[in-house]
């Protein structure tokens, strides 16, 4: 542009300098036309020769101008046309982008964690879950008459469990047991066995049915989790609640939790026991129902946002003599009562011999409780355990009305909080970064009183014991939220019992029960 | 126990009932977001007053084909408000959950609005777009959705073949032509229409927009009339966007009677001046008169004369190895 400016001026100057020179020297210019006409016409030629010329620079000038234009308005367009390019380029590239983000919304979703292997489809319709639990347990008995097969190492649970969803509101769970099972049943040793195989239908949270195989709502320590208990075993409470049965529950949580109700008719199943076989033994049902309420779960106050209490029950009848599980006079491994360390300190042994079956009704109930706070956490229950009974040799019958009750507490020394679904640590264990898990200190006490009507006609004094007393410490190491190492102590003394034997219960109501728990698990 | 047990159930039920909201889901096509949130408020208010219960219209929106096959794959729509009947069509066909004749239940095949397909230019419409004609000449950037997943783009598509149709005489060959021109001039075919105005009102791509008309009056009213123009041309289709209850869905929720209502009241002078607030032409005659000067006066022609039927128009052009995929290549 400079250039071409330069260049205008210049030929405007060489112009305007021959067009002037008449003007610039007018003497001579009059001695001319006054001397030569020739010369004025020379001039006048020169004149017409200037404004062709003039007009030459013109037409030139108009050329350049037009030649300088041409090629940026070349260039603009071939921006524009850049510029258009980038963009449809641009906008193809998002359109990609959805397309591929819609495409893999769409595709199952796969997922790995501390929460367990899960499957799930792109809408979670459905989903399918593999959860797992493993106890290796070890246990070492003080003055424990040298029962064979007590000291040990077991596998007390190894359970895979697998669980889901199928058309968004049927929830399901089927989990078989490959480890010791529960003592006391008849199959407990060494057969697998089914624990829980359910379907769960959810209206709503507040509305929800549940059919198969599962734990009946009636205890508080029962139904938390086997891998969030703070002891090895439950205590001596649990003895006298309902274990895993079949059945129909109806069931929910209302107001977010705050109230959480749960009613079913079930088979029916002795204290500490569940259903080994799958199918039923008698006519008669039982009901079981618990409710429970956090009635500040909602509130700003923190420290009391996780206290529950409630109540569960049961009631039912027996008009049949059974084998499966409700008490019988067989003794030894069979139903009765268990300590801590899982020996039986009370069975239906008649003095007179004969068995003892369930007869008429069988009811309990269960004010329970539970408070966390921060590190902190209680949990304790009360139960009644009514149950008739028969001597099927004597025909005597009675009502014999059990009693337990427990509270445990403990205390996470590393910080996190403490609740009913566990310790999640705040540093999983990573020695080689200085983290070590979190720790928790437990501490446990215990009864249960065997009504006395029950001696001699239902069970021997002289071996079987009334009560059990029972406390226990523990130091429970959670080393992340899969992988938890235990160890515990228990003492349990008794009241009656203690006769000569060498079997059970004679041979463990003899001395205090002391035995030292160790435990490994991983749950997943 | 059993009147303990008795009680706890009936207390629960009622509790769950009291605590219940009456929800609806209405699958609908891209560019009706602003449409179906008016009147669902409308709706929900009508009904309130009406039955004393509260009710919520969810909105799921996208390209009408696509949005009809996420029905027929599982998509709980208790109604769907589709761009045209050939994907309704496709819902009862493949999925089974509504009846065959689904379009003859309400007024004017149960079409409460119309619409129609005009063209978006920018302010000065420096390409002098006036007509069909001037889409297809070369250097004309023009952009479209793509009529396999599309309601509005297969009405545009339409649009264009039977102007090129009733140009040159009904000679399919000429319109075939007209058309892959049409589509040479097109460089990106987003899903729906909402993403074509996305592309030509903001990532400024293009020319002209082959949009719905109430699509060109909403970028207009959004945007400002300073950066854009509607053109419509002579000659154009008449967009007839479906409505139908999706019985099995809605009788599976115990929603049939309020999606009834719903889609009824479509009909009602409420429902028509809110469409026709929105720019889709109201079926009713006093209100279409009230909006008038919203609606220019043009040729609308329809698929059934022209393309004898949606069933039809859909084999002959949108099916997989039909005229489109014949004449584009991305």
């Amino acid at each position: 542009m400079k250039m071409k400016s330069k260049n205008m001026k210049l030929n405007r100057l060489i112009i305007l300098a021959i067009a002037g020179l008449p003007f610039a020297f007018p003497a001579l210019a009059q001695d001319n036309t006054a001397t030569n006409s020739t010369e004025a016409a020379e001039i006048q030629t020169l004149k017409q020769e200037i404004q062709a010329l003039d007009q030459k620079v013109q037409a030139l000038e108009q050329r350049h101008d037009a030649e300088q234009q041409a090629p940026a308005d070349i260039s603009k367009e071939q921006i524009q046309t850049l510029d258009q390019k980038v963009r449809v380029l641009e906008r193809l590239r998002e359109n990609d982008q959805d397309a591929a983000a819609a495409v893999a919304k769409a595709q199952p979703k796969i997922s790995l964690g501390a929460g367990g292997f899960s499957f799930s489809s792109a809408d979670s319709n459905f989903v399918a879950t593999l959860h797992g639990l493993v106890q290796v347990d070890s246990r070492t008995f003080q003055h424990d008459n040298h029962i064979q097969g007590n000291d040990g190492i077991l596998l007390r649970r190894a359970r895979p469990i697998f669980s889901g969803t199928v058309f968004h509101d049927f929830d399901f769970q089927f989990t078989p047991e490959f480890g010791n099972g529960t003592p006391g049943a008849a199959s407990a040793a060494t057969a697998p066995s089914i624990y829980d195989a359910f379907v769960n239908y959810r209206y709503s949270p507040a509305l929800q049915i549940e059919a198969g195989k599962f734990k009946p709502p009636v205890g508080l320590e029962y139904l938390q989790s086997d891998s969030f208990m703070f002891f090895n075993e439950r205590s001596l409470a649990t003895d006298l609640i309902p274990g895993r049965d079949l059945g129909f529950e109806l069931h929910g949580d209302l107001d977010g939790g705050l109230l959480s109700y749960a009613a079913g008719i079930f088979n029916g199943v002795g204290d500490g026991q569940r259903n080994t076989s799958n199918t039923a033994f008698q006519n008669n049902r039982e009901l079981d129902a618990r409710l429970f309420v956090q009635p500040f779960k909602k509130s700003k106050t923190v420290a009391l946002q996780n206290l529950g209490i409630g109540v569960g029950g049961s009631w039912g009848t027996s008009s049949i003599t059974n084998t499966l599980g409700l008490p019988n006079t067989t003794g030894g491994t069979l139903a009765g009562f268990y300590t801590d360390g899982q020996q039986q300190f009370f069975a239906y042994n008649p003095t007179g011999g004969g068995a003892v079956v369930a007869h008429g009704t069988h009811w309990r109930l269960s004010p329970q409780g539970y408070y966390y706070y921060g590190p902190f956490g209680l949990l304790g229950e009360y139960v009644i355990s009514d149950q008739g009974v028969e001597n099927s040799a004597t025909l005597q019958t009675a009502n014999l009305k059990n009693k337990a009750w427990d509270i445990a507490g403990g205390w996470v020394l590393t910080g996190e909080d403490a609740t009913y679904t566990g310790v999640t640590p705040r540093h999983p264990f990573d020695p080689r970064n200085g983290n070590w898990g979190a720790l928790q200190l437990v501490a446990r006490y215990a009864e249960l009183d065997v009504d006395k009507a029950a001696f001699p006609i239902f069970a021997n004094p002289a071996t079987s014991a009334s009560e059990a007393h029972s406390w226990s410490v523990g130091l429970n190491w959670y080393l992340n939220k899969n992988i938890r190492v235990n160890t515990s102590f228990s003492r349990t003394t008794f009241t009656g019992g203690g006769g000569a034997g060498t079997t059970v219960p004679a041979a463990v109501t003899q001395h205090p029960e002391d035995v030292l728990f160790t435990r490994v698990q991983l749950s997943f | 126990m059993k009147t303990f047990l008795k009680i706890l159930l009936a207390s629960t039920l009622a509790i769950s009932a009291g605590a219940k909201e009456i929800k609806l889901l209405n699958v609908s096509y891209d560019p009706t977001r602003e449409l179906y949130v008016q009147y669902n408020a409308a709706f929900a208010k009508y009904w309130k007053t009406k039955t004393g219960d509260d009710v919520v219209v969810n909105q799921s929106h996208g390209g009408s084909g696509k949005q009809a096959q996420s029905v027929i794959n599982g998509l709980e729509a208790d109604v769907v408000t589709l761009a045209l009947a050939y994907d309704i069509d496709a819902i009862s066909q493949q999925a089974k959950l509504l009846p065959a004749d689904w379009q003859k239940r309400l007024p004017n095949n149960s079409t409460p609005y119309t619409s129609t397909i005009v063209f978006l230019v920018r302010k000065g419409n420096p390409k002098g777009i006036k007509d069909w004609d001037d889409v297809v000449k070369p250097g004309v950037s023009v952009v479209v959705p793509n009529p396999k997943t599309s309601g509005g783009a297969r009405w545009a598509y339409l649009a264009a073949y039977a102007y090129a149709l009733e140009t040159y005489g009904h000679d399919d060959a000429k319109a075939k032509d007209f058309i892959t021109k049409l589509y040479k001039n097109v460089p990106v075919l987003d899903s729906g229409a909402r993403g074509s105005t996305i592309t030509f009102v903001d990532h400024q791509i293009g020319d002209v927009l082959l949009a719905w008309e109430n699509e060109a009056h909403l970028a207009l009213k959004e945007y400002g009339a300073d950066k854009f123009e509607i053109v419509t041309p002579p000659l154009s289709i008449l967009a007839e966007p479906p409505v139908a209850v999706v019985d099995k869905n809605a009788k599976r929720h115990g929603t049939t009677e309020v999606a009834k209502a719903y889609l009824d009241y479509l009909y009602s002078d409420e429902g028509q001046e809110i469409a026709a607030e929105n720019f889709y032409r109201p079926r009713n005659e006093a209100i279409a008169a009230k909006y008038a000067a919203n609606f220019t006066q043009l040729k609308l022609v329809t698929v059934d004369q022209e393309f004898g039927g949606w069933a039809k128009a859909q084999q002959t052009h949108f099916a997989d190895g039909g005229v489109f995929d014949q004449i584009y290549a991305p």
